[in-house]
């Protein structure tokens, strides 16, 4: 079994199907093989193509690629100020890209106004009308069109039909004439969605729409957008730096740092296969823990060798010094008391030994910080975390263990860009 | 009538609550000292401020021959010089063509400074600051400097004693409705101007279904100061439409002057009601007042 000895950050096509609303004759579920250079073919969904944003000497946005296949929920994720927002605002119209095209369903939409892109966006502050009703608010785009144009546009029953259907869809109902200074945050972020799908928009887009709500609220609304994705079958982009609601609800993930993609995938690949450090570190929680160490051969091989731990390397890793990592779940926990020289259960795999340093009960599971301090001198001290279920009693503060982590979950990165190498089975 | 607690839902946006007093140290009865010491301030001020207006109604009241005396209380008191201000002075022309001249300088300023404030807000985004900085240049200008070129360009019109040559000069001092506008219209957030455009609303229906909606207190406030400055106004229409017919209050009430000079009781009286619409505004509507002043750093 050979293995690429890198996968690059991978900004190209997102080629897996939807998990909910997908359609299985969609030519965007047929997988292309990733590695071709992707040609301008008439992609379905979203896809921006060299897109560049600059404020002043600043590049906020820099997109070689991105595709947002038709009818997927894909979530854009990243820190604040990783260029998300822009993003979804470039795909909107409210910002116009320095350089690039914005294909929405293989038609160029660079330059059509926000208004003609069938695209709809909720704001994070849900941007409702304070003058008008919850009803004058949502049928407020219907109104307009209508208007612009008298004879294609919608007619007045029309209008109260698509309202009504909007209001029932998101339990609006007994709220349709009331103002959004009346309602709370939960009722204006559905006011707020039933105003962006009223129009039927091939896009739809949604600016951090649950970071206003209190947590409790969060998890309902966040069940709530799935659901009306599922109903709605069309394209939603979310935009998020909740890297927990972006495992949750994305269908596709894009992982985003300085304005440039870093990895983008289903939530699993993004998950299980981090293509870069960051990745690995900011999806998931606890963090995934790394750790740089040289890679040494001696009579048992290859592997790794440091104060406190040691591992097995893949042959596909072909570097002196790596960067392994490992999710705290994935750990086996094991107690070395009264064994206090072991170095741990032996095997394939990597073992980490150290003293339990903080252990923070969750609720359905315990996070057991440890630590592996660095006796020779000169090195630095081993910190790692594990999680172990909530049912087996937690190691005490001090007490010496190991932790085990099969070689099918660590992962390789290379130290002096962070990209990742091999596959690590 | 219109009650303060009346006002629009939307004044919420602009008039947030003030902040609460922070505790300052101290015993109840230096509190109370410091309190009584601050009112004194208060009422003396407030006394000063009022007494012009209380001499002025009190002597209106007064017979030709006390009018120049010291008494602060009109004993006896009549309402001759009212029946002659009414009567044999053509007040109600004179009113009517103030109210004509200030309605009409209200209205356009709010309909320049809405369409310039949401341009600055909207469109200009290069140069911008140089723009505004005329813009400010010209509130500090005094309309005084003004006058005489307005007063030869009106002339060579030949729009003297018309009420368009008496009401449009008067645009030149909406600088502060454009900048007072400017600034409430960019407290409007970006993502309810960026929601209106996602809907399909162009400039135009953006500024007029969501923008001035919005701005309605606003509107109100400038409004009010324009009118009441333009009420106030006594030299231009003095200049510019100096015949009875034409000119405004505060001009015509020199028509009481003679040869030996004022007639004083009922010019008082014509004084006191020249000032009753102001009152009434500031009756009417002085929450709005107190808001606008305080928005616009005039206090």
């Amino acid at each position: 079994m050979t293995f690429p000895t890198r996968q690059a950050a991978s900004p190209t096509a997102l080629d897996d199907g939807p998990r909910a609303a997908a359609d299985p004759t969609d030519p965007a579920d047929e997988a292309p093989p990733a590695a071709a250079p992707a040609p301008a073919e008439p992609a379905d969904g979203v896809l921006l193509d060299g897109v560049l944003k600059r404020y002043g000497p600043q590049t906020v946005l820099d997109v070689p690629r991105l595709h947002i296949p038709r009818q997927s929920f894909t979530v854009l994720v990243g820190p604040s100020g990783c260029g998300k927002s822009t993003g979804l605002r470039v795909v909107s119209g409210l910002e116009t890209p320095d350089a690039g095209t914005v294909t929405i369903n293989g038609r160029d939409v660079t330059a059509e106004p926000p208004g003609g892109r069938g695209v709809s966006m909720v704001f994070q502050d849900f941007a409702l009308y304070p003058h008008l009703t919850v009803e004058q608010n949502i049928a407020f785009s219907l109104r307009l069109a209508a208007k612009h144009d008298r004879r294609g546009g919608p007619n007045r029953a029309e209008i109260e039909r698509r309202v009504a259907d909007a209001c029932e869809m998101l339990g609006l109902g007994p709220l349709r004439r009331r103002r959004p200074g009346q309602l709370s945050g939960g009722e204006r972020q559905r006011v707020g969605l039933a105003r962006a799908v009223v129009r039927r928009p091939e896009v739809l887009l949604l600016d951090e729409p649950l970071s206003a709500l209190d947590a409790q609220l969060r998890q309902h609304a966040r069940a709530e957008l799935i659901r009306l994705h599922r109903e709605l079958g069309n394209t939603v982009v979310l935009v998020t730096h909740d890297q927990l609601e972006a495992l949750s609800m994305g269908t596709h993930l894009v992982v985003m740092r300085g304005g440039k993609v870093v990895q983008a995938g289903t939530p699993t690949d993004v998950y299980h296969q981090p293509a870069h450090t960051f990745v690995a570190t900011f999806v998931g929680s606890p963090a995934m823990n790394l750790h740089e160490v040289d890679v040494v051969t001696d009579a048992q091989g290859s592997g790794l060798r440091a104060a406190g731990l040691r591992a097995t390397v893949p042959t596909a890793v072909g570097s002196d010094r790596v960067l392994v990592g490992w999710r705290p779940a994935d750990g086996e926990l094991s107690s070395l008391d009264g064994d206090a020289d072991s170095a741990g259960p032996a095997g394939p795999g990597l073992t980490v030994t150290g003293t339990v340093d903080v252990v923070e009960f969750t609720g359905d599971s315990a996070v057991v910080h440890g630590i592996a301090r660095e006796s020779a001198g000169g090195g630095q001290d081993l910190k790692w975390t594990v999680v172990i279920p909530a049912r087996r009693p937690a190691p005490a503060v001090g007490a010496r263990v190991a932790v085990h982590v099969p070689p099918a979950h660590l992962h390789f990165f290379d130290p002096a860009d962070g990209h990742r190498l091999g596959d690590g089975s | 009538m219109r009650s303060p607690d009346t006002v629009p839902a939307t004044t919420a946006t602009t008039a947030a609550p003030p902040p609460a007093r922070p505790a300052r140290p101290g015993g109840r009865a230096a509190r109370g000292a410091r309190a009584a010491g601050r009112h004194t301030v208060l009422v003396l001020t407030a006394v000063a401020l009022l007494f012009p207006l209380l001499w002025g109604l009190s002597g209106s009241f007064k017979p030709g021959a006390d009018v120049f005396g010291a008494n602060p209380v009109p004993v006896p008191a009549t309402l001759e010089n009212y029946r002659f201000a009414l009567e044999d002075f053509p007040i109600a022309r004179l009113m009517l063509n103030t109210f004509v001249t200030a309605i009409s300088v209200t209205a356009l300023q709010l309909a320049a400074g809405a369409l310039a404030a949401w341009s600055f807000v909207r469109f200009a985004h290069r140069g911008q600051r140089a723009v505004l900085g005329l813009v400010t240049v010209a509130l500090v200008v005094p309309p005084q400097a003004l006058i005489i070129p307005q007063f030869l360009m009106i002339s060579h019109l030949h729009l003297r004693n018309t009420l368009v040559g008496l009401v449009v000069p008067q645009l030149s001092t909406c600088a502060l409705a454009v900048l007072l506008l400017r600034e409430h219209i960019r407290s409007i957030p970006q993502t309810l101007l960026g929601a209106a455009t996602l809907d399909g609303a162009t400039h135009g229906e953006t500024l007029r279904l969501v923008v001035l909606p919005l701005l309605r207190p606003a509107l109100g406030a400038v409004g009010i100061i324009v009118f009441i400055t333009t009420w106030n106004e006594y030299l231009w229409p003095v200049l510019a439409a100096p015949s009875p017919e034409h000119t405004t209050i505060q001009t015509g009430l020199r028509l009481f002057a003679n040869q030996e000079g004022p007639d004083y009781g009922p010019l008082l009286a014509a004084a006191m009601l020249a000032t009753l619409p102001v009152v009434a505004v500031y009756l009417l509507a002085s929450r709005r007042i107190t808001d606008a002043f305080l928005q616009s750093g005039l206090r």
